[in-house]
């Protein structure tokens, strides 16, 4: 028997394509021959370990299939397609992305409820009417010096706003911001010389916070208007001043319009950079040409430098609803005395047609 | 229950179960890649050495009285620790591996009789390579893929299948001189 038959053999016996009477032969020459039994027992573990490493090998090639899926995510966040991952893993994904989307939602609303509130402050907070509160302070020590003397007088009357209006006719035809004469008992108009006259509101628009006024005197005149009214729409950076009762004295104020639109994109209101105090509401807004482009409403409370001023073109459309019998348009349309002068006479001419507005309510 | 599920999915991995072998993948190798990455290795060394695990898992899994005392993860997890470990110890900057919690003595006990086997492989392996062309291809076909004596002997053209047997001896004799050589 040589070497390779021998092998065949074995190989048979092993995969039992052997006959009966073949393998009855075999197995009794295998009693009768140690060595051919180590033969037989040792190809069968050659074999073995050859199949071994096939399987080695092809399971080796069936992981690198596998493996560009698993080494590819494994630093982002899923790592395998979520229907391979088994349950269990899945289930602990859900569990953190719940988590995580939880988080994420209680944060956000947090985040928009915090945000929501402090804006309805800041809304208010923002944006500030400029009249004011008059002689507070003073009339308290009126009220003292008063208490002295007399013991029986009631307490002064505190609510009492202050503002700024100027004209718009000779008749006495006035413009002020409707904040300041809201809800007012009585009206009464000071001009820079200490002449006060009493005056009644004709027309109030909310909308863009403007309010004409009438001095109740009917034998009222002035002269003529040295200002007119401008019509089309003013660039930024035109320089403009403003006069206003912030105090009891007539105060000058300067500077240059900085945006087209008003407090929060109002599209009625100029932005303006120049100084305002409370007091200055209802105050004229002109150009260096002496042309009316807007007026003096508010200013914004957090920063420095912001004031916003109606526009002309709402004015206009304002004077427009008046009784055109008594109120004479012509008189904000006549010759610009303003136009090129020096600002000092611009503020001199102007200042006379410029009242302080005490509401008493 | 989970050890339940998992040797589930070892039935499985025995009888060459595609599915199940991607599922114990895919769940594993991110865990040992993060291990071996934190201790000084490469995402090849994860690869080689998480395979190298797997291999033990299909090995002991294919014997088929292996049973999971601890869960599969704790399991692949503690060989491939040994594993690497093992390769650290052997290099040439050799760092001490952190000592870990679980601790699986199916994974000791396992790697034992891998290593075992592992120089035997290789010894094979060798053999294998060196046995050459046709005999190589002859072998693996018939085997390890288990191909009939037919069909090979189509393949490489011989006459008939029994022409190709007596190559197959020839093969197979020279292939055990190979490997009982070294």
């Amino acid at each position: 028997m040589n070497e390779l038959h021998k092998i065949q053999e074995i190989e048979r016996y092993l995969d039992g394509e052997m006959t009966a009477p073949e393998k009855e032969a075999f197995e009794s020459l295998l009693r009768r021959n140690p060595d051919l039994q180590r033969e037989v027992s040792g190809h069968e573990a050659f074999l073995s370990q050859l199949r071994g490493h096939g399987q080695r090998q092809d399971f080796r090639a069936r992981m690198n299939a596998i493996h560009p899926r698993a080494a590819a995510p494994a630093h982002q966040v899923q790592p395998a397609p979520a229907t391979i991952v088994s349950m269990t893993s899945r289930r602990r994904t859900w569990y953190s992305v719940a988590a995580a989307a939880s988080i994420a939602l209680v944060t956000s609303l947090a985040t928009m409820a915090i945000m929501q509130r402090s804006a309805k402050n800041s809304y208010t907070a923002k944006y500030e009417d400029v009249r004011r509160v008059l002689n507070n302070i003073q009339r308290s020590q009126n009220a003292l010096i008063r208490d002295i003397n007399n013991k029986n007088t009631g307490p002064a009357n505190p609510g009492t706003y202050g503002g700024t209006c100027f004209a718009i006719s000779r008749n006495g035809y006035m413009v002020t911001n409707y904040h300041v004469i809201a809800g007012a008992d009585s009206i009464y108009l000071q001009n820079n010389k200490g002449e006060a006259f009493k005056a009644v509101s004709v027309f109030e628009d909310v909308s863009s916070d403007l309010a004409v006024l009438r001095v109740a005197d009917s034998t009222f005149r002035t002269a003529p208007l040295p200002y007119t009214l401008k019509n089309a729409p003013s660039r930024l950076g035109q320089e403009v001043f403003s006069m206003g009762y912030p105090r009891d004295e007539i105060v000058f104020g300067m500077g240059y319009l900085s945006a087209q639109t008003g407090f929060n994109g109002d599209t009625l209101a100029y932005q303006v950079s120049i100084p305002v105090n409370p007091g200055n509401s209802g105050a004229p807004l002109l150009d260096t040409n002496g042309e009316l482009i807007g007026i003096i409403t508010g200013r914004q409370s957090t920063s420095e430098g912001i004031a916003f001023a109606v526009k002309s073109g709402h004015l206009k459309r304002l004077l427009e609803e008046l009784p055109k019998e008594k109120f004479n348009r012509k008189d904000l349309k006549q010759k610009n005395q303003l136009t090129g002068l020096p600002r000092v006479d611009q503020a001199r001419k102007l200042e006379e047609f410029v009242y302080m507005v005490k509401v008493y309510n | 229950m989970h050890i339940e599920k998992d040797q589930e999915l070892l039935h499985r991995l025995a009888v060459n179960d595609d599915k199940a072998l991607e599922i114990i993948y895919l769940e594993h190798y991110p865990m040992v890649e993060r291990m071996i990455l934190q201790h000084y290795g490469s995402a090849d060394d994860a690869k080689d050495i998480f395979q190298e695990a797997m291999i033990v898992l299909y090995e002991k899994a294919k014997e088929g009285n292996f049973v999971l005392s601890s869960r599969l993860k704790t399991f692949i997890y503690a060989v491939c620790r040994r594993m690497w470990l093992k390769k650290l110890q052997s290099g040439p900057n050799s760092a001490p591996l952190p000592d870990d919690v679980e601790e699986s003595a199916d994974a000791a006990e396992a790697l034992e009789a891998h290593l075992e086997k592992d120089a035997q492989f290789r010894q094979m392996e060798t053999a294998m390579g060196k046995i050459g062309e046709p005999c190589k291809t002859i072998l693996e076909e018939y085997y390890i893929r288990h191909r009939s004596m037919q069909e090979i002997a189509e393949q490489f053209g011989y006459t008939n299948a029994e022409n190709a047997k007596n190559q197959k001896y020839k093969c197979l004799m020279r292939l055990k001189k190979l490997f009982f050589a070294n």
